[in-house]
């Protein structure tokens, strides 16, 4: 019985994982291996040619230019070109909240910022709101019927940059918040740093959420 | 007797000298052979340079998030389409292989220069939703209540001291903070590392081709925690092959 308890006792240490530290093993080639040095020669050069060919749509699909980053886990933007970051603000992404409208079509909103690859689509200064159904319905307010009277000025701040479906980066009037995720999925920016974001992002910058 | 035993004697030396001279002649190469040899070996860095771009061009070109690992650098990366959204410091890195009773379990399996799929965090990142009814219509001259605040992520949930992301196909990557336990007693201590060990014994005895290789991250613990809490669903993975 002890014999078995040990032998089983042996067996469960043995088993699990069993770690090594990484090592880097040589490339060898695969593939027609020519033997003789002329051979070698027009595959090496071929190779080189199309090592450059990969390494220039490679570049290609790396930003150029200034681009921004948006971590939206921890509420920051990142304004950045290349290797450098020229920006690092703290913003407010989107609360993840949900909104249930009660009454009427009983919708529902989930008030995320999406994650991917957009571009500034468009600029403005001095933005106004068009504010949509859930505005209305979150404050508890009768939506209204003249488009006129869902026109809000000043609660974006002095700029707005558009990334598409509605999504911008702006100001906000609760600077106070930023750092935490309160927005309904746009980003808000303090001033300052939204000026320095105006300034630098031209359109077509990419923005890439995450 | 005598002639018998010098016959077998030279036969032994001839024997050895011939060896000898053929050991010889097989170590020491030709100038050309060494050219060839040379020839050969940078072709073969050229060819896993090319893949490791071709690799990477896939990636770039997906609308998947991804995670680049360097085990030379070291450092890992997540990246969207070829831009790089942040870069971790890489501390340490191991591979590990599931064993039972000390024999080790699934053949040797290429794992740098693949790109993995399907990378998903376990345990997962619990998703804490507010849900906000509204109120109705409010009175005349009635002020809006304003919309609760919501904790930040740091507030909502704790990060587990060690995780893992498991990605289709058997990869698994277990990121484990620098000196992890370092604050905790020695109990504490003995307890994380009976849970991870009866958890390694289930998973290394499973039949499917779960965790089949285990690459073990080690990362600061700021880091660790930031990955846990920003990581995109069904992320990519390369470990980059030099």
């Amino acid at each position: 019985m002890a014999a078995a308890g040990a032998l089983l006792g042996l067996a469960w240490a043995g088993t699990g994982y069993r770690y090594a530290p990484v090592v880097d093993t040589p490339p060898t080639l695969t593939g027609d291996v020519p033997s003789d040095d002329r051979g070698l020669k027009q595959v090496t050069s071929r190779l080189r040619a199309r090592e450059r060919t990969l390494k220039a749509r490679l570049a290609a699909m790396t930003p150029r230019g200034v681009f921004i980053v948006i971590d939206q886990t921890h509420n920051r933007l990142y304004l950045k070109k290349g290797d450098e970051t020229m920006l690092e603000a703290v913003c407010s992404a989107g609360s993840g909240m949900v909104l249930k409208e009660s009454s009427g079509k009983k919708r529902e909103w989930v008030f995320d910022t999406p994650r991917g690859r957009f571009e500034v689509l468009s600029k403005r200064a001095n933005p106004v709101w068009r504010k949509p159904d859930w505005a209305f319905v979150e404050e508890g307010q009768p939506i209204p019927k003249n488009p006129a009277e869902r026109l809000d000025y000043g609660s974006l701040g002095e700029y707005a940059l558009y990334f598409g479906n509605g999504y911008m980066i702006h100001g906000t009037l609760y600077e106070r918040l930023l750092g935490r995720a309160v927005s309904h999925g746009c980003i808000r920016v303090g001033r300052d740093d939204l000026r320095v974001v105006w300034a630098n992002a031209p359109l077509g910058t990419p923005i890439y959420i995450y | 007797m005598m002639p018998q035993q010098t016959w077998l004697r030279r036969w032994v030396t001839r024997a050895l000298v011939a060896s000898a001279c053929l050991s010889l002649a097989a170590c020491s190469r030709s100038p050309a052979e060494q050219q060839i040899s040379d020839a050969q070996a940078a072709a073969a860095r050229l060819q896993r340079s090319t893949a490791m771009l071709q690799r990477k061009i896939e990636l770039a070109a997906s609308k998947d998030f991804y995670l680049l690992l360097d085990p030379a650098a070291p450092e890992l990366a997540l990246m969207l389409r070829g831009a790089e959204l942040q870069r971790y410091p890489v501390l340490g890195l191991m591979l590990g292989r599931p064993r039972v009773a000390w024999i080790q379990r699934g053949g040797h399996r290429p794992w740098r220069g693949v790109v993995w799929s399907g990378g998903n965090l376990e345990p997962p990142r619990p998703v804490l939703r507010v849900v906000q009814q509204d109120g109705g219509p409010s009175q005349e001259g009635e002020e809006p209540t304003a919309p609760p605040v919501p904790p930040t992520a740091e507030e909502r949930y704790p990060v587990p001291s060690r995780y893992l992301i498991r990605f289709d196909d058997g990869l698994s990557v277990e990121i484990r903070p620098r000196e992890a336990d370092a604050a905790a007693g020695t109990w504490a201590r003995w307890r994380t590392w009976w849970g991870a060990k009866w958890r390694d014994v289930v998973t290394a005895m499973r039949p499917r081709n779960r965790d089949a290789l285990r690459l073990r991250v080690v990362l600061n613990p700021r880091d660790a925690e930031s990955l846990y809490r920003a990581l995109p669903p069904d992320v990519r993975l390369l470990v980059l092959d030099r």
